[in-house]
């Protein structure tokens, strides 16, 4: 009984991380692969499809604004999360909860909704034009409400002796922040700005509605997914998995974020 | 901690969280009470009419009742297969993998975020014609030749969303199961519970709201998702939110694409709604 127990529960867990991460791992090899199809028998290693992908002045372009819009978003959602972290410490549950809530609703509703409002407001109120800016701005109500819940956790095991003793000292606020603070909580700072950093790069739906033209990598790979199979997304995938997931990552090793 | 010093504090704090605030009212509670406006409006000659007519929400139940329906029931299966699976896991992790359960989370995680699109793609290289599952399945003589059956179907869409959406199903549910305490399960054990009472009476009351937490999530995206079902959904695939983006971004019929966007929202609340008082109503006193 027991053995045959053991033996069930690997099986399950095998598919189920087979099913997980099978999906991922295919794309990966196949970049790699000479042949232009997803599918067997593999036909030899190459780095052709990277080497396409390098030579597209396109590609550069998509990466280009993608760093354009991915830094600037990770940055702001950092200090705007952080200072609503630190405007809600001290703050009860009753009172702190119900606001990181309603920062968090553009998370909780589709991203089309949350982008066509966007749309709306951009083309027909504001008259701001649509472009890189257009995108960091939705951007940013994705990631902001993330930096603050990851930075708010890690507020709540801060210790705030030390604090108090910097205040009672004649240090200014900034100062005690400054000094104090910011030299405990910064490993969280960099986890949270990575993890929006990975959010914005792989960002697609309100990217492809408020960017007007050009392309990110995420709207380029649509382009290329749109049109055909064309095994070069196979590279930029696999870029995309490891500049993601390497973020990532870091961000929960630095977070110290446990399930 | 001074009487003088609390409006100062309170002031600080307002000011700390106002960027953010700022920010969410802007750029997303002024464009969602827009949105709301102009789903009363109508398109005249190609042009937007401020209006009060209820036209769009008529043409959403008109025209989009099946695929709503079908959305709904999309999400629903979705979410129950996500949940399903996302408890199966997350109970292997805790209780079942010894010290790879930690492992297991970490596998979890790194599929969190990384590639929504890239995710989607290779589900379309995996399921088509001439793609990875049928070159395995002839191979191995399951099939004499390729199915074509597997691509552009309500299970190729679900079979997607659930791979997209099961690890921010783990998630709540092991974070919630990593606190069932050791001690209650062999107390149950000691006491003569079989290991099927154990979970139903210990292990699963213990982790309700992550388990609702998992569902809520994956329906809500499941529901609101677009790409999926247009990429790999093909006729009895499609969802609303193909829809709405056609009805936005093709016709230009922005009141068309705000109601159905609000139709949408209060029928995924309304089905979370049910599902919550399901659950509650259940709950063993």
């Amino acid at each position: 009984m027991r053995p045959l127990g053991a033996v069930l529960w690997f099986a399950v867990i095998a598919t189920l991380v087979l099913f997980m991460l099978g999906p991922l791992a295919i794309v990966v090899v196949f970049s790699f692969n000479s042949g232009a199809l997803v599918s067997l028998p593999l036909t030899g290693f190459s780095l052709d499809w990277y080497r396409t992908l390098f030579s597209s002045a396109e590609f550069w372009a998509a990466f280009q604004n993608s760093l354009a819009v991915a830094v600037p978003t990770a940055l702001l959602a950092t200090v705007t999360g952080t200072m609503t972290a630190l405007a809600l410490t001290r703050k009860s549950a009753a009172a702190s909860v119900p606001l990181l809530t309603a920062l968090s609703v553009p998370i909780m509703i589709p991203p089309l909704v949350v982008a066509i409002g966007l749309v709306v407001l951009y083309v027909r109120w504001l008259s701001v034009p649509l472009g890189l800016g257009a995108v960091i701005g939705g951007h940013l109500l994705l990631t902001q409400p993330l930096v603050a819940l990851v930075v708010s956790a890690r507020m709540a095991s801060f210790d705030r002796v030390a604090l108090e003793a910097a205040r009672d000292l004649g240090a200014s606020p900034w100062q005690a922040f400054r000094h104090v603070t910011l030299p405990q909580i910064r490993a969280a700072l960099v986890g949270a700005a990575l993890l929006a950093f990975a959010i914005s790069l792989d960002e697609f739906i309100i990217t492809i509605f408020t960017i007007g033209s050009g392309n990110t990598l995420s709207t380029f790979v649509w382009g290329k997914m749109r049109t055909s199979l064309d095994p070069s997304i196979n590279a930029i995938a696999t870029l995309l998995l490891v500049i993601t997931i390497g973020s990532t990552a870091i961000a929960l090793r630095m977070t110290r974020y446990r399930g | 901690m001074t009487g003088a010093r609390m409006p100062s504090r309170r002031l600080r704090a307002v000011l700390l969280a106002a960027p953010a605030f700022a920010i969410l009212a802007v750029l997303f509670a002024v464009p969602m009470l827009l949105l709301f406006v102009v789903s009363f409006w109508r398109v005249r000659n190609f042009a937007l009419t401020p209006d009060m007519s209820l036209a769009a929400y008529a043409r959403v139940f008109d025209t989009y009742g099946d695929v709503l329906v079908s959305t709904m029931i999309n999400g629903g299966l979705t979410a129950l297969i996500c949940v399903g699976l996302g408890f199966l896991f997350a109970y292997a992790a805790r209780f079942r993998a010894g010290r790879w359960g930690d492992a297991l989370i970490l596998v979890a995680i790194v599929t969190l975020f990384g590639g929504y699109l890239v995710k989607i793609y290779a589900w379309k290289a995996i399921l088509s014609t001439d793609g990875f599952l049928n070159a395995i399945l002839i191979a191995s003589g399951l099939s004499a030749q390729p199915l074509d059956t597997l691509l552009y179907n309500r299970g190729a869409v679900i079979v997607a969303l659930v791979h997209f959406l099961l690890p921010f199903a783990i998630l709540p549910i092991y974070g919630q199961l990593r606190n069932v305490s050791d001690i209650q399960i062999e107390a149950a054990h000691d006491l003569g519970a079989s290991g099927r009472q154990t979970l139903m009476r210990v292990i699963v009351p213990q982790c309700r709201t992550g388990l609702f937490a998992a569902f809520a999530i994956s329906f809500l995206y499941a529901a609101g998702d677009y790409i999926t079902p247009r990429f790999l959904g093909g006729g009895s695939g499609s969802m609303i939110g193909q829809f709405i983006a056609q009805e936005f971004s093709t016709r230009f019929n922005w009141p068309a694409g705000a109601a159905m966007s609000f139709v949408l929202m209060a029928a995924s609340l309304l089905v979370l709604g049910l599902v919550g008082a399901l659950f509650v109503r259940r709950r063993p006193s």
